[in-house]
């Protein structure tokens, strides 16, 4: 072969004029940009038309910067003032909550959001049913569930428990079914090709697949019903929020900072044990062979 | 020219690739045979540094490639293509942006993320699809292809990278004879038009004879055999593969005899 080495660039530069003629669709960056182009307009605009709306201003965050240094000075140092065993309780207690409350909400949601899953039940009317029940309870905020349960049965943290319950049911229900349909249909396909049943295709096919997603989730709920648990008790269901509504109405705001610290620690804590808890689910991969 | 020395990957106490010394010269079509879990995957993986080795070199063209980093690095990946075994294509794209992904390091950042590929960067894409028939799947999504149809996709990933040399780990191994000639050719016909060399990883002793100019043997990670094709005697097949020797091969295609007595029997009353 003559002239020069032979590459596809240089295939490409002297076949250019014939490819974009056989191939319209493949060229021009045209049609591309311009949607590119007015999906950058539309949510400009619309973000421009909410603030404008929502009386967004500079100004007005500018001139509160000054209180919101007077807030933090007031903040420091935390101190519990003497009534640290109090608060350590309420954190306890608060920690209660939401481990029972996640808890409940998970072993509850497991069944069920197999039946909101489509590729478990094909039953349109079954899975589409399931799904609304999981909306109506998810629609509901936690913190409106605590007020009902707080009228059910009483202040304190038993009512706390039951609002996480019911509304992590609901949404818990709705991420595991979703991550039973992203399952892979392979696995099942080689269960039922050796004989298992519906239910052992569910348990072997689906199952181990998804366990380390489902588990993962939970873990997380955990850790934030940790946080909102603490709002939940601003109502009156109990934990160390009662004692944050309290401290923060009296401006004793010292005992504000102390408090959102051992908070704060307390959701580290449960954090780095989670990611150990998850990575043993999850398991480590074999090495690679060669 | 590609040498590796001394080049050694341990998994634990495993040892994956021992103390491997090799040559390559530029324009050949190298054939690297074993059975499986010989340590053929895991060298080629270590070539396009995807694994890091756990001691010896890798030099080409006198060049360290073991000892790049960052930009330099990802200019050697272009350099080296790779093809796997299992495709590695993005199932949920379509064909063209799936090969476009060979031109990566050839587009800016800012255009190949907003996926604004330039006409010179398509119209490449598209002379390699058109030399393994399959320009009229461009906007198909890949994963709606066939096996023969994405590992062809995949050598035209590899193409479009323009690299010196192409990586193919058991490029046929999911696929049926029809589409193993396919590929096997493409790869062929790649390594005489463009002299882009080729290492390719191979289970069959047939192919391997057939389409390489230069067989490697590997056996537990060391390097057992480095010959021309011709030179590959039975014996040497046997010692490579043990009793598979006549499967990999592919020549005896005699029924096995029958070992319990019972079925013996019945053999004979048929």
């Amino acid at each position: 072969m003559k002239g020069p080495v032979p590459s596809v660039r240089a295939d490409a530069v002297a076949d250019m004029a014939r490819l974009m003629a056989a191939y319209p669709a493949g060229f021009g960056n045209r049609r591309r940009a311009a949607g590119l182009l007015l999906l950058a307009a539309a949510v400009g605009l619309f973000t421009g038309f909410a603030m404008w709306r929502l009386d967004f201003s500079l100004a007005r965050i500018l001139s509160g910067l000054g209180r919101l240094a007077d807030f933090s000075l007031m903040m420091f140092p935390p101190s519990a003032g003497g009534r640290f065993w109090i608060y350590l309780q309420s954190l306890g207690e608060t920690v209660a909550i939401a481990f029972l409350g996640t808890l409940s909400a998970a072993l509850l949601a497991f069944p069920f959001s197999f039946l909101a899953a489509k590729n478990v039940i094909p039953n349109v009317f079954v899975h589409f049913g399931a799904r609304r029940v999981l909306d109506v309870i998810r629609g509901v905020d936690t913190l409106i569930w605590a007020l009902l349960w707080v009228s059910v049965v009483g202040l304190g943290p038993f009512a706390g428990l039951l609002a996480i319950a019911c509304s992590d049911f609901g949404a818990l229900g709705k991420l595991f079914s979703e991550a039973i349909e992203t399952a892979d249909r392979r696995p099942v396909d080689g269960v039922a090709s050796s004989g298992g049943s519906r239910m052992q295709q569910v348990r072997f096919g689906v199952l181990p697949q998804v366990l380390p997603v489902i588990g993962g989730q939970c873990l997380y709920y955990f850790e934030s019903n940790t946080r909102s648990a603490t709002i939940i008790g601003i109502v009156g269901a109990g934990g160390i929020g009662v004692h944050l509504a309290e401290q923060i109405r009296v401006l004793n705001l010292q005992d504000v900072s102390f408090l959102v610290l051992m908070i704060l620690a307390a959701v580290t804590v449960i954090d780095v044990v989670s990611t150990r808890l998850r990575t043993a689910l999850v398991g480590r991969r074999a090495a690679p062979l060669g | 020219m590609l040498e590796l020395n001394g080049l050694t990957r341990r998994y634990g106490s495993n040892l994956a690739v021992a103390d491997v010394d090799l040559k390559v010269e530029m324009g050949a079509f190298v054939g690297v045979i074993g059975r499986s879990g010989a340590g053929k995957s895991t060298l080629l993986r270590m070539i396009n540094r995807l694994s890091a080795p756990s001691a010896g070199t890798i030099r080409f063209d006198g060049r360290d490639v073991g000892a790049l980093k960052g930009a330099a690095l990802r200019a050697w990946r272009a350099d080296c293509a790779m093809i796997f075994q299992q495709f590695n294509l993005i199932g949920r794209l379509d064909v063209l942006t799936n090969v476009l992904m060979g031109r990566l390091s050839h587009a800016s950042a800012m255009r190949s993320l907003l996926r604004l590929w330039s006409d010179v960067d398509r119209a490449i894409a598209f002379v390699a699809l058109e030399q393994f028939d399959i320009a009229h799947l461009a906007s198909e999504r890949a994963e709606n292809l066939s096996g023969g149809q994405q590992q062809r996709v995949a050598i035209a990933r590899a193409l479009v990278q323009e690299p010196q040399i192409i990586l193919a780990d058991e490029p046929i191994a999911s696929l049926d004879p029809r589409n193993t000639r396919v590929v096997m050719d493409a790869l062929g016909a790649i390594n005489r038009r463009y002299g882009i060399t080729v290492l390719c990883n191979l289970h069959s002793l047939d192919l391997a004879r057939s389409y390489c100019d230069r067989l490697v043997g590997m056996a537990a990670g060391r390097v057992v055999f480095d010959g021309a094709p011709r030179d590959l005697t039975d014996d040497v097949a046997r010692a490579l593969y043990g009793i598979e020797a006549d499967d990999a091969a592919g020549e005896r295609q005699a029924a096995p005899e029958p070992r319990s007595p019972a079925l013996a029997r019945a053999v004979a009353v048929a």
